[in-house]
């Protein structure tokens, strides 16, 4: 096994599984199915993508740090609900409501921050219990009814730029946030800090408190902003709105390479790691696959994904032993 | 002999005689915070805080007080317990079960599909079994005397080996917990979901169904006699087939916990898995064992909820069931780090989470708000969890 | 040369050892200082005293002539003084630039969006680099450079924090001979440029080399601190040497045997220990004597089966150990104290009956369910716990967390006794205890060895070794360096094979 670790093909495999399983994938599909290689399939799925995308990106400040946010599906749900009821309500133009989106993305990743940072509780319970408990006031506020959200959404929803679709230009912009954000300023660099060593970070003079409440904030934003977009597409706000989009968030990054350990990974992977996914879907709907199987197919690219990052992580560690004496000098 | 000596955890000097006297005040009077610290720390805490809290709601909601009512809501505790048992264990290994739901819905759907007697072609010819395992007579032991007992069998069979794939997973290919039985709990949700194609499977036989709430083993009345005679169906059961297997369970469980050498590893895994894998403790085996315990009380816990359905549900285990469990196990006692939990602390947590419930039912809140309610009254238990290990830590050094 | 650093009787106690004895160090500007001492001299603990790790019991530090009492390590930092550990708190996935720049990054922009200045960050990390020689590209990541490297990186964060006192601990340890060689000419460069050092190191010719003084510390206590000049080898292991022999060894009873228990032949691992040979037999009391760092525990650690090896074999008793894991070794009959008894060797919130029987606690059950018969556990320990004299409440409710330090590793010895090894692994059985256990200790590691058990006692003080062992090891940089049999015991001898100075005896640098 140790001659394994060693291996050059094994490391290449190991480092570019996602790559290299896009590109399998993408084969395959291409092949079997028909169509699936028109220019209206490809823009099609990108623009599905753009969702889990857009939870994807902040979920990678999130994994950065070796947390984890489940609750950004109800995030995105509570956020459209709250900017949909008061659109109705009061006249607000669709610009406030998205700003309202957002804000209220924003308060329920601070509260997730308040109880990883200050409560001291870890972040898989936190965001599992604000998962249940976003929902819940969702359905509240709405008396379990759903909202509908008024037509001039529907016109900022259909806009389009150069021929791209509205929430693919979202998208790119939080993209292109996200990447400024992580590469050139001193938060980003110093989430990635955090990620590696909180300790040593701590001993840096690095404010990690501040640190690792931002990344649930940001995730946050990312989270209530994909909600109006979405409700934007779709027009309607129902109980079931945004359920299941946290696993798919979670999976696109670890696709993406961002490792659940922490200390790893980028934005810009979530691109491929958010079409990866989509593309498996909309191919299997070409390929007429059972509903409920698709899934289950999700299920296993997401496990390999996770699989591999474990072999990554496995392999940094060896790489990285302390040594006691330095063999270089002998043959 | 000195004055001073060193505190034995941070290696600070302290005043030896200070000591002493903090232990004459204390034989004087105990000031209401260190008692109050002491009581936090009870493992009788969660029992007291639900006596006295249902006691309080009894007072503004009319039917809490009906102990019809009452003992109805009390047979929800019994599949919530068999699951949250398997949690318990799982927990005190320091890991985490999330599939145990899909475990429930999955068993519920083969264990139907085995033992159910008529099934409308109209509803269930799209079925991928349909043909192959199923027909219109309903399963492939429809009808059979066979069929109840092949179909509990399969169904924890299922569970087990669910469990064994989990355990498996975690500890030859080092994927966290977490990630495992998320990724176990999607794939096998849906798995159920497309077995039945979102349908549920009825026509179950009635030998299975009385593992349910049937089999009225102790039934107590309490109120003014009536003449000339009390109906049956007035006087609410206690004691029902249901409790009898969630007890058991929960006696066996309680007996591998605290009287056998694998108990005795469970902790030592949970408090320190490095000194206890060092100490010859066979800790792959032992997780892979667990796993599967928490996998085979999920099946429990489907067969007696299929059973008081009396329909194979793919959506069973669905929502926040799993927050219950896990909420239910921390209230009761048991730490999210590993290394504390009981069987008894689980069996008050879950007490206290049906009466919860029912309190927030006679309330008339939606569904969603309850889950709201809850979701906060776990993030209270988290906190309650954390406080009590740092209250424990501080006790011990003084 | 004006003294910008100096402490005054500083004293420091754990567990009711003293670790700092009334030290009066001074440090002077433009000097580098070098401090020498055993493992256990209480060099550690003086430098967490300085970096504010700890805090001292008595005594005072002054820093530039006023007083200095850092609360943790930040006030250390912030005051001025830096330290260069084995250990580096570098983040691999950011570049040099960022590494040093991470918690005051140089920025532009307005308002509220604040933009890394990359040029003004790599510009800055260029001029520091060069002052250490480091010719990088700062935006070269963590994670692709060396060990060598790495260290120049942090003694370049050292220089941007300003510092005017650095600490080198054992800087050497993973570098080669190049890389230490460009290591000293910075320090040499930075003790001209006005910087206050001081250099820790068990390297006496590097030391005699490069300081300009020399503090020998021995028990805590500092034996003396003068110009370098007047020190040659043999001065400098004297005054390490020769403790006060307060403490008494028990009367050896062994009467080691030629029958071998453990064989190890030719072990090696890449990195970690090179063509290990070695026999222990019954009835002895074996001593594995080293430096940190020299390999011992990974040794330890490899023959136990917790590590795996690239050559050689291993043979317990007649048995070839094929399989290689720790399981195996206790069913072979090996035994393993390992030196954290907090993190490896007690299950620290259970109680210590449970502890005493985990390792044979199949033993206290009943067939087919496995059913613990309380009474016979709680017997066994019980009897252990007596034949050990541990002090303790009692063993069926008390955890092992609130016992000393002495009974805390009976507690670990009492679990091993109760699998009735034939071989003792102890690493640093007697850290961290008193005298009156380490007494007790002694006793119970002779009559395991009399008893027919072979015991390999590692440990990093010499003269407990001399006193207890029918045999020395010693060991430097992961390979035996020395044997020695009881009639060359002495611990001038054993020392310098350790520092590896045998071959320089009397002859200065």
């Amino acid at each position: 096994m140790k001659q394994l670790y060693e291996n050059r093909y094994y490391n290449f495999v190991i480092n570019n599984a996602t790559a290299i399983l896009f590109v399998i994938i993408f084969a395959f599909f291409a092949l079997t199915a028909r169509n699936f290689f028109s220019t209206d399939n490809v823009l099609s799925i990108i623009k599905n993508a753009s969702f889990v995308g857009m939870l994807a990106v902040g979920m990678t400040f999130v994994l950065l740090t070796a947390g984890i946010d489940l609750s950004v599906g109800s995030n995105m749900y509570l956020s459209a609900v709250v900017a949909g009821l008061l659109m109705r309500a009061f006249e607000i133009p669709v610009g406030m409501g998205l700003l309202i989106a957002v804000g209220v993305g924003a308060l329920y990743g601070a509260f997730n921050a308040f109880c990883v940072v200050k409560l001291k509780i870890i972040p898989f319970m936190v965001t599992l219990a604000t998962l249940v408990m976003g929902r819940g006031i969702g359905t509240f506020l709405t008396e379990s009814e759903q909202v509908d959200f008024p037509e001039r959404v529907n016109a900022f929803g259909q806009l389009r730029f150069i021929e791209i679709p509205m929430p693919v230009i979202v998208f790119l912009l939080i993209l292109i946030a996200a990447v400024i954000i992580l590469r050139f300023t001193p938060l980003g660099r110093q989430i990635y800090a955090v990620g590696n060593d909180p300790e040593a970070a701590k001993k840096a003079g690095i404010n990690t408190d501040l640190v690792i409440s931002s990344v649930y904030i940001i995730s946050g934003i990312c989270a209530g902003l994909a909600g109006f977009i979405l409700a934007s597409q779709v027009m309607r706000v129902d109980r079931s709105f945004g359920e299941q989009y946290e696993f798919d968030a979670i999976a696109a990054a670890v696709l993406a390479g961002t490792s659940l350990f922490g200390g790893r990974g980028s934005a810009i992977g979530a691109v491929f790691g958010a079409i990866l996914l989509q593309m498996v879907e909309t191919g299997l709907v070409f390929r007429n696959v059972n509903l409920y199987l698709q899934p289950m197919v999700k299920a296993v690219v997401i496990f390999i994904a996770v699989f591999v990052d474990s072999l990554r992580t496995a392999n940094l560690a060896r790489l990285r032993r302390r040594f006691i004496r330095s063999d270089e000098d002998e043959t | 002999m000195s004055l001073t000596r060193s505190d034995p955890d941070t290696g600070n000097a302290e005043l030896q005689f200070r000591i002493d006297v903090a232990d004459e005040n204390r034989g004087f009077q105990e000031t209401i915070f260190q008692w109050f610290r002491r009581l936090l720390i009870s493992d009788y805490f969660i029992l007291i805080l639900t006596i006295v809290g249902y006691l309080f709601a009894a007072q503004w909601y009319e039917r809490l007080s009906n102990p019809v009512n009452f003992l109805n809501q009390l047979s929800n505790m019994w599949p919530l317990f068999a699951v949250a048992i398997g949690q318990t264990f799982v927990l005190i290994v320091a890991g985490i079960d999330l599939s145990q739901g899909s475990i429930m819905a999955l068993t519920s759907v083969i264990g139907a599909m085995i033992m159910s007697s008529e099934l409308n072609p109209a509803m269930f010819d799209k079925l991928p079994l349909w043909g192959i395992l199923i027909d219109e007579s309903g399963g492939i032991l429809a009808n059979s005397t066979w069929a109840m007992p092949v179909a509990v069998v399969a169904m924890l069979m299922t569970g087990i080996l669910i469990g064994l794939l989990n355990g498996v997973l975690i500890t030859r290919f080092k994927i966290t917990p977490f990630m495992v039985t998320l990724v176990s709990m999607i794939f096998f949700s849906f798995f159920a979901l497309w077995l039945t194609q979102s349908r549920n499977i009825s026509g179950l036989p009635d030998s299975f169904v009385r593992l349910g709430d049937e089999g009225q083993i102790i039934s107590i009345y309490v109120g003014e006699k009536i003449d000339p005679e009390i109906r049956r169906r007035d006087i609410p059961t206690l004691i029902t087939n249901a409790t009898l297997i969630a007890v058991g369970l929960s006696l066996v469980a309680g007996f591998l916990l605290n009287n056998t050498a694998f108990g005795k590893r469970m902790f030592a895994i949970g408090t320190n898995i490095r000194a206890a894998a060092i100490s010859g403790v066979p800790t792959d085996r032992v997780v892979i064992a667990v796993y599967m315990f928490s996998g085979f009380c999920a099946a429990v816990a489907s067969i007696l909820y299929t059973a008081r359905l009396e329909i194979g549900r793919p959506t069973l285990g669905e929502g926040s069931l799993l927050l219950d469990i896990i909420g239910a196990c921390v209230i009761g006692g048991t730490s999210l780090f590993g290394g504390k939990g009981s069987v008894k602390g689980t069996f008050f947590g879950v007490a206290f989470f049906v009466l919860l419930l029912n309190v927030l039912n006679a309330a008339s809140l939606s569904p969603f708000v309850i889950d709201a309610v809850k979701g906060s009254v776990i993030l209270g238990a988290a906190l309650l969890d954390i406080t009590r290990t740092r209250l424990l830590n501080t006790e011990r050094a003084s | 040369m004006t003294i910008i650093f100096q402490t005054d009787k500083l004293t420091k106690s754990f567990y009711g050892i003293t670790a700092v004895n009334e030290v009066s160090i001074e440090v002077k500007k433009g000097e580098i200082s070098g401090l020498i001492g055993q493992n256990g001299a209480g060099k550690s603990t003086l430098m967490n005293l300085i970096g504010g790790v700890v805090h001292p019991d008595e005594g005072q530090m002054r820093f530039h002539d006023s007083a200095y009492a850092p609360r943790n390590p930040s006030d250390a930092y912030n005051a001025g003084i830096a330290f260069i550990h084995q250990e580096l708190n570098l983040f691999t996935n950011l570049s040099i630039a960022e590494n040093i720049f991470v918690d005051n990054f140089p920025t532009r922009g307005f308002g509220p969006f604040q933009f890394i200045d990359r040029k003004k960050l790599n510009d800055n990390v260029r001029d520091i680099l060069q002052q250490v020689g480091l010719d990088i590209d700062p935006k070269t990541t963590v994670e692709e450079i060396s060990p060598g490297e790495r260290q120049l990186v942090e003694i370049a964060k050292a220089l941007y924090l300003d510092a005017e006192l650095i600490i080198f601990d054992e800087p050497t340890t993973s570098l080669t001979a190049r890389e230490t060689g460009r290591l000293f000419e910075i320090m040499k460069q930075l003790r001209d440029e006005g910087k206050a050092i001081i250099f820790i190191s068990h390297i006496l010719k590097d030391v005699i080399a490069l300081a300009d003084t020399v503090a020998v510390m021995r028990d805590g206590v500092l034996m003396a601190q003068e110009a370098v000049e007047n020190f040659d080898i043999n001065r400098m292991i004297n005054l390490m040497v020769g403790r006060q022999l307060e403490q008494l060894y028990p009367p050896k009873t062994t009467q080691p045997t030629e029958i071998p228990l453990l064989t190890v032949k030719d072990i090696s691992a890449k990195g970690i220990v090179k063509d290990i040979n070695f026999m222990l037999h019954r009835g002895e009391v074996l001593g594995l004597f080293g430096l940190m760092g020299s390999g011992r525990t990974e040794l330890a650690r490899i023959i136990y089966g917790l590590d795996d090896y690239d050559r050689g074999n291993i043979v317990i008793g007649e048995k070839h150990s094929r399989k290689h894991s720790a399981r195996d070794s206790i069913k072979n009959g090996v035994a393993f104290v390992t030196e954290n008894r907090r993190e490896e060797g007690l299950l620290m919130s259970i109680n210590i009956a449970d502890n005493i029987a985990l390792v044979r606690l199949p033993r206290f059950t009943n067939t087919p369910l496995q059913i613990v018969d309380g009474k016979r556990l709680s017997g066994a320990a019980q009897r252990a716990a007596s034949v050990l004299q541990l002090k303790s409440g009692d063993i069926n409710t008390q955890t092992a967390k609130a016992l000393s330090g002495g009974n805390q590793q009976k507690v670990v010895i009492a679990k091993w006794l109760l699998s009735e090894p034939r071989v003792f692994l102890m690493d640093e059985p007697t850290r961290g205890i008193d005298v009156g256990a380490k007494y007790e200790i002694y006793a119970i590691i002779d009559q395991l060895a009399a008893s027919g058990s072979g015991v390999l006692v590692i440990s990093s003080e010499l003269e407990e070794l001399i006193g207890i062992c029918d045999r020395i090891l010693v060991m430097n940089q992961g390979e035996i360096v020395g044997e020695f049999l009881p009639d060359e015991f002495s611990e001038d001898l054993i020392l310098r094979a350790a520092f590896r100075e045998h071959e320089q005896v009397g002859a200065p640098a």
